[in-house]
C-alpha cells in the first residue's frame, strides 16, 4: 500500500502568511460537519475496493470464496509470484508500458496541435472538420472492430506495436481534441496578442507560450488517456491476435479474469490486478505534484 | 492486380477515408473471396494415412482456455507430432474465441482446429448457415488409431454424432461427455440420515425435513437462472417421453406448453412457493451459489458434471458430491427414475476454409484414440466421448458417481439440443423466464408462456437458419 | 499577422486527420455500410437488404427496453456525478478555514485528492467483480451491514429486477466521480485567487461563491464533463455486462449490450448489430448537439 503523508497539505499553503485583515467567516457547524462527514465517507468507499483487492491477492482461493471479507490466515505472496511468472504479467507489463508511452506521446502531440487550430484559427470548413473529430466519441468501438482489423492489416501493421500505437491514438483523438479545444479557448487571448506584437511567430507562439499555459488541461486529459490506453483490451485483443509474447497487460489480465471463472484461481487474478494497479497509482501520485506545479505555471497574475 | 491489391494500395494512400462505398465493403465483407487455398495441403491416402494428411503441412490449433486449461491439448499435439514429425504445430489458447477469430473467418484464413467454447463462443447457427464448417464424416469412417478393427465412429459414446450434426451433416465434434443432474453432498445426507428422493412428492417431503433442520433445500445461480431449466425440462421429458424434447428442439408451436411441461412447471413451483430456495439466491452468480452449496447452506443444486472440477478449491474434505437424476413426477412417467440427461459437449471444429483440413481431422482422430482420451481423463478429470476412456483411471468421487449414473441410465438417457441450434433461446430468453419463475415473480403458466414467446420469436426470425432433428 | 498561419494550420491538422481518417473514419464508414446488409460475420456472404435492419429495429421490444434504461442513465448519471464532483472539488480547493480569506482546501486535501481518484485506476473488471461481491445477497458487505441494523430479509440486489439497474447506475457514478473531482479541481485552481478573495471579503458564503463564480467560470469544463458523461451513459455496456449481463429479465439491459449480444454474444448478426450501432450513433449525436445548444453560454475569460 502506498503510504501517504498525512501532514499538513503542501499544495495550498498561502504564499502570503500575513494575518488576515479580518477573522475568517464562521461556517455553520452542521453543514460543515455534514460536508466533512461526506468527504470521509466517500474516501472510505474508494479505499475499500483497493484494500479488498490487495487483501484478496494475499489470500488462498478457499479463503477468498469462503469469506470475501475475511482476513487471510497467512500472507501468501506466492500468488504474486504465480501471477508474475505463470501469467507473464511481468512481460506484458513491459509491453504495455512501451506501447502506452508511444501512444500517449503521439495522442497528446496530435491532439494538442489539432485542438489548438480549432480553438484559435478561423478557416473554411473548420466546424465540419471539428465535428468530424468529435463525432468519433459517439460511436461504440467494437462496431468498428471488424473493418478496423482489415484496415490495419492492409497497411501491414497487424500484430505490431506501431499499429496498436496508431490505433490507440486515433481512437483517443476525439475526446482529446474536444477537451483541449475547450481548454485552449479558456486561455486568455491577451497573452497571445502580446506575444504576436512582440514578433513571435505562429509556431513559436504555440510551443513557447500556449502549450505551457495549457499544462493543466494537458495533464488532465493526459491522465485520462493514460488510463484508457492502459486498460484498453478490446483493441489489442483484435489487433494483436493469438497469445504471442507481445500482448498487452490488459489482455493478460482479461485472460486471467476469464480463466478464474473456470479455474477459480481468484488469488492469482487479484495478485495480477494488484500488480497492474500499483504502478498506475504511483504514476498518479507522481503526477499529482506535477499538477500542482502545472497549475501555478498556468496561472497569470 | 486483384481487388485485394487495389485495397491495400488505396489504404496505404489514405484513400480509404473517402466514402468509396463499394470498395469499402469489399474490404470487410468480401475479404474471403476464394483464394483457393482451403484444404490446400493434400497428401496421399494410404492405410496408415486414411485421411490423406500431407506429412509436412503445418497445423494450427486454437484452444479455448477455460476450465480444462490447455495442457491436455498440448499433449494431443505432441501425439500428432509423433506421427508427423515434419509437421510444424502452432498452438494458441484464448478465452475470446469469437472476437479473436472472427476476422480470420471473414478473411478466409482460419486456423485448422478450433475449440469453439466458453462465453465468447461463436454461435454455431451462424457458422453452419454460412457453410463455414468442414464436414467431419470422413473422420467417422476412418479406422480408430488404437482400437483394432473399429472405425472412429464405433468408439464414440451414443449421441455424440447426433449432437454435432446439423441437418444430418456431422460438423462438430463434442469432445467431452457431460451429465446434467441434481447434486448433493453424500456426507451431509449421511450425517443427517436423509436419502435422496426418487419421486417428486417424496422430494418435497424431504425438502420440508431439510428446511426444518435449518438448511435451505435448494440454491441456484440467480444471475444465470437457465441452470434451473435443466431439471425442469428433464422432469417433463421423463414424464412425457423424448418427444417433449423433440418438439422443443424443432420449435413446434406450443412445444413449451405441452401437458408434460405444464405438469413439470407446476411441480417445480412448489419449491418456489414453499420457500425451499436459499434466501438471496436470485442475486448469486454460478460460483457464489455453488460455493454456498459447498458450505452446506443449501442441500441441492442443479449443475452439469463440470461442477466438481469447478469447485475443487472450495469443496471441504469428505464432502463427496453425488449427482442424481431428477425425481419422477409420478407412476405415469414414460422414463424410469434412473434416466438422466447426458450429452456430448465442448465443441471442436475444423473450419471449411482451413488450409490443412485433413490435418484437422487427423488431429481429431488423435484426440479420439484410446491413448488421447485416457490422457485427457487423467489431466482434467472429465469424461471424453470415447467409450472406455475411464477404464483403469482413478476417478475423483463426483466423477465416479457421474459414471455410475450414466451406467444406470443406459439406453434411457435423453437429451435436447435447442441450446446448440439457437443459442439465444436458452442463453437469453429461457434464461430470463427462469429468473422470473424461480424468484416467484411469475406463475408456472406465465413462465411457459414467456418461454413459448421466446421460441416463437426465434421461429419467426427469418435471419436464423432452422434445423430439424429426427427422433 | 497572416505570415505563417497556413503552414501552421496544415502541419497541425493534417497528421491527426490522416491517422484519424484511416483508423477511425474508414472502419466506421464500413460499419455504416454493413448495417444495410444481412451479414452474419463469419463468411464473405452478405446481401444488401437496404433499410430492412432499421425496420426490424423499430419493432424490436428488447431494443426499446434497453433504450429506456439508457435514457434513465442519461438523465441521472451526469447530474449526480457532476454535482458530486463539483461539491468535492470545491471542498478540496476552498473548503478549508486556514489562511487568509480561507481559499484553501480542507485538512488533508492532498490525501483526499489521491484517494478519490482510486476508482479511476481500477480496471472495469475489478470494479465489477468487487461490487458484485458487495451486492452479494449472502456474503456481501451491503447486506451484512443491513442485517446488522436489523433488516431480516435484505434484497437480492443484482437478482431483483427492481434494484439491479439502479445498483449498476450507482457503480457507474461511483467510478466516475474521482476523475471529475480532479478535473474540476484543476480548473478551479486555474481561477485567480484574488477573485475569490475579493468576494469573500464582501462576505459571500461558500455556496454563493460556488453558484455565482465557480460554476460560471468552469462552465466550459462542466460542458465537457457533461458531454463525456452523457456518452458514457449511452454506452455503459462493459459494467452492465460484467455485473448483470442485462438481467434479471432484461431489466438492466442497455443498448450497447444489445449490440454486443447481437454480434458477439448470443447471436452473430453483424448487419443488424451495425444497424443498432448506427441508430445509437445518431442518437448520441442528437443528444450531444442538444446538450451543446442548451449549455451554450458566453465564455468567460479571466485575464
Amino acid at each position: 500500500m502506498t503510504t501517504v503523508d498525512t501532514g499538513a497539505p503542501t499544495a495550498a499553503v498561502p504564499r502570503d502568511t500575513a494575518p488576515a485583515d479580518r477573522p475568517p467567516r464562521r461556517e455553520t457547524g452542521v453543514a460543515n460537519a455534514f460536508s466533512h462527514g461526506f468527504l470521509l465517507l466517500w474516501a472510505a468507499m474508494t479505499i475499500l475496493p483497493l484494500a479488498w483487492m490487495l487483501l484478496s491477492s494475499l489470500k488462498s482461493n478457499g479463503e477468498i470464496i469462503a469469506d470475501p471479507w475475511g482476513l487471510p490466515e497467512a500472507l501468501r505472496f506466492d500468488n504474486w509470484a504465480r501471477a508474475w511468472t505463470t501469467a507473464h504479467i511481468g512481460r506484458f507489463f513491459f509491453n504495455s508500458l512501451v506501447v502506452v508511452t508511444g501512444s500517449l506521446t503521439l495522442t497528446m502531440l496530435l491532439g494538442a496541435t489539432a485542438a489548438y487550430v480549432f480553438a484559435r484559427y478561423e478557416f473554411r470548413g473548420r466546424q465540419v472538420v471539428y465535428y468530424l473529430f468529435v463525432g468519433g466519441m459517439m460511436f461504440p468501438v467494437f462496431l468498428a472492430l471488424v473493418p478496423l482489423f482489415f484496415v490495419v492489416r492492409s497497411v501491414g501493421l497487424l500484430g505490431t506495436w506501431p499499429g496498436l500505437i496508431l490505433v490507440y491514438t486515433a481512437y483517443s483523438l476525439p475526446f482529446t481534441v474536444f477537451f483541449l479545444t475547450a481548454f485552449f479557448r479558456t486561455l486568455p487571448t491577451s497573452v497571445a496578442e502580446a506575444a504576436m506584437i512582440d514578433g513571435c511567430g505562429h509556431f513559436r507562439l504555440f510551443f513557447r507560450v500556449m502549450l505551457p499555459m495549457a499544462r493543466p488541461g494537458l495533464i488532465s486529459v493526459g491522465i485520462f488517456n493514460f488510463l484508457s490506453h492502459w486498460n484498453q483490451f478490446l483493441l489489442p485483443q483484435v489487433l494483436i491476435p493469438g497469445d504471442g509474447p507481445n500482448r498487452m497487460l490488459a489482455q493478460g489480465l482479461s485472460s486471467l479474469a476469464v480463466s478464474q471463472g473456470y479455474a477459480g484461481d481468484y488469488a492469482q487474478l487479484f495478485a495480477g490486478l494488484t500488480i497492474a494497479v500499483l504502478p498506475v497509482l504511483v504514476v498518479y501520485v507522481a503526477f499529482q505534484r506535477q499538477i500542482q506545479a502545472g497549475l501555478t505555471a498556468g496561472q497569470l497574475k | 492486380m486483384n481487388r485485394r491489391e487495389i485495397l491495400r494500395r488505396s489504404a496505404a494512400a489514405g484513400l480509404l477515408a473517402t466514402p468509396a462505398a463499394g470498395l469499402l465493403t469489399g474490404c470487410a465483407t468480401s475479404g474471403g473471396d476464394d483464394k483457393g487455398d482451403a484444404g490446400a495441403y493434400k497428401g496421399t491416402k494410404s492405410e496408415q494415412n486414411p485421411l490423406g494428411v500431407k506429412e509436412d503441412a503445418p497445423l494450427e490449433v486454437v484452444i479455448f482456455n477455460g476450465g480444462f486449461g490447455e495442457d491436455y491439448a498440448k499433449a494431443h499435439e505432441a501425439m500428432y507430432k509423433e506421427r508427423y514429425p515434419k509437421a510444424e504445430i502452432k498452438h494458441s489458447a484464448t478465452q475470446e474465441i469469437s472476437k479473436t477469430l472472427q476476422p480470420r473467418f471473414v478473411d478466409g484464413s482460419p486456423p485448422d482446429v478450433v475449440n469453439n467454447s466458453g462465453a465468447g463462443q461463436i454461435d454455431f447457427n451462424g457458422l453452419v448457415s454460412q457453410n463455414a464448417l468442414a464436414d467431419l464424416s470422413d473422420l467417422l469412417a476412418a479406422p480408430s488409431l488404437d482400437a483394432p478393427g473399429k472405425t472412429v465412429k464405433d468408439t464414440l459414446l451414443p449421441g455424440t454424432v447426433e449432437v454435432g450434426s446439423y441437418d444430418g451433416k456431422f460438423l462438430v465434434l463434442n469432445y467431452t461427455y457431460t451429465v446434467y443432474g441434481i447434486w448433493h453432498s453424500t456426507k451431509l445426507f449421511a450425517d443427517r440420515g436423509w436419502t435422496y428422493a426418487k419421486t417428486w412428492d417424496e422430494h418435497i417431503a424431504l425438502c420440508r425435513q431439510i428446511k426444518a433442520a435449518g438448511i435451505a433445500p435448494w440454491t441456484y445461480a440467480g444471475l444465470h437462472p437457465r441452470y434451473m431449466s435443466w431439471p425442469l425440462i428433464s422432469t417433463a421429458i421423463k414424464l412425457g417421453g423424448p418427444s417433449v424434447a423433440l418438439a422443443i428442439d424443432n420449435l413446434e408451436p406450443n412445444a413449451w406448453k405441452s401437458d408434460a411441461m405444464k405438469t413439470a412447471a407446476d411441480a417445480w413451483y412448489q419449491i418456489v412457493k414453499d420457500k425451499f430456495i436459499l434466501a438471496g439466491s436470485p442475486g448469486l452468480d454460478h460460483k457464489q451459489s455453488q460455493t454456498a452449496w459447498c458450505q452446506g447452506k443449501a442441500a441441492f443444486i442443479s449443475c452439469g458434471s463440470w461442477l466438481e472440477s469447478e469447485q475443487k478449491d472450495v469443496t471441504p474434505a469428505g464432502f463427496n458430491m453425488t449427482v442424481a437424476p431428477t425425481p419422477s413426477l409420478g407412476s405415469g412417467d414414460k422414463l424410469p427414475f434412473e434416466a438422466i440427461r447426458g450429452t456430448a459437449g465442448e465443441p471442436f471444429m475444423v473450419p471449411a476454409k482451413a488450409k490443412n483440413t485433413a490435418g484437422g481431422l487427423e488431429y481429431f482422430r488423435t484426440m479420439l484414440s484410446r491413448k488421447g482420451a485416457q490422457d485427457f481423463t487423467k489431466k482434467v478429470a472429465s469424461l471424453p466421448v470415447v467409450a472406455g476412456a475411464t477404464d483403469g483411471v482413478e476417478l475423483p468421487f463426483g466423477l465416479a458417481t457421474v459414471v455410475k449414473a450414466l451406467d444406470a441410465s443406459g439406453s434411457n438417457g435423453f437429451n435436447w439440443v435447442y441450446n446448440n441450434y439457437y443459442r439465444k433461446l436458452e442463453r437469453n430468453l429461457v434464461d430470463a423466464a427462469c429468473g422470473e419463475f424461480f424468484s416467484g415473480r411469475i406463475s408456472p403458466a406465465e413462465f411457459l408462456d414467456q418461454c413459448q414467446k421466446g421460441a416463437d420469436s426465434i421461429a419467426q426470425d427469418t435471419s436464423v437458419k432452422k434445423y430439424k432433428r429426427a427422433a | 499577422m497572416r505570415h505563417g498561419r497556413l503552414p501552421l494550420i496544415l502541419s497541425f491538422l493534417l497528421p491527426p486527420l490522416a491517422v484519424y481518417g484511416i483508423f477511425v473514419l474508414s472502419p466506421y464508414l464500413q460499419a455504416f455500410q454493413i448495417s444495410t446488409t444481412d451479414w452474419l460475420g463469419y463468411s464473405a456472404q452478405a446481401d444488401q437488404v437496404g433499410l430492412a435492419n432499421f425496420r426490424t429495429l423499430l419493432h424490436d421490444g428488447y431494443v426499446w427496453n434497453a433504450l429506456k434504461n439508457n435514457a434513465i442513465l442519461l438523465a441521472v448519471v451526469p447530474v449526480v456525478t457532476i454535482a458530486l464532483g463539483l461539491f468535492f472539488a470545491s471542498m478540496l480547493t476552498m473548503g478549508g478555514r486556514k489562511g487568509r480569506a480561507g481559499v484553501t482546501g480542507v485538512r488533508g486535501t492532498s490525501v483526499y485528492r489521491l484517494v478519490y481518484f482510486f476508482p479511476q485506476v481500477l480496471s472495469v473488471v475489478i470494479i465489477a467483480l468487487l461490487w458484485k461481491e458487495i451486492y452479494s445477497p449472502t456474503s456481501g458487505l451491503l447486506n451484512g451491514a443491513l442485517r446488522a441494523v436489523g433488516l431480516a430479509e435484505p434484497p437480492a440486489w443484482l437478482g431483483d429486477p427492481r434494484f439491479a439497474f439502479w445498483c449498476v447506475l450507482a457503480v457507474m457514478v461511483w467510478s466516475n466521480v474521482g476523475f471529475y473531482v480532479v478535473l474540476f479541481g484543476a480548473a478551479m485552481q486555474a481561477i485567480p485567487r484574488d477573485i475569490y478573495e475579493a468576494v469573500l471579503l464582501d462576505g459571500a458564503s461558500r455556496a454563493t461563491m460556488l453558484r455565482k463564480i465557480t460554476i460560471p467560470l468552469l462552465w466550459d469544463t462542466i460542458q465537457v464533463a457533461w458531454i463525456y458523461l452523457a456518452i458514457a451513459a449511452l454506452d455503459g455496456f462493459i459494467l452492465v455486462q460484467l455485473m448483470t449481463n442485462g438481467g434479471p429479465n432484461f431489466s438492466s439491459d442497455v443498448i450497447g449490450l444489445r449490440m454486443y449480444d447481437t454480434s458477439f454474444g448470443s447471436e452473430n448478426k453483424f448487419g443488424y448489430a451495425s444497424a443498432i450501432g448506427v441508430a445509437m450513433f445518431f442518437l448520441t449525436l442528437s443528444v450531444a448537439v442538444l446538450a451543446l445548444r442548451t449549455a451554450r453560454r458566453d465564455r468567460i475569460e479571466y485575464s
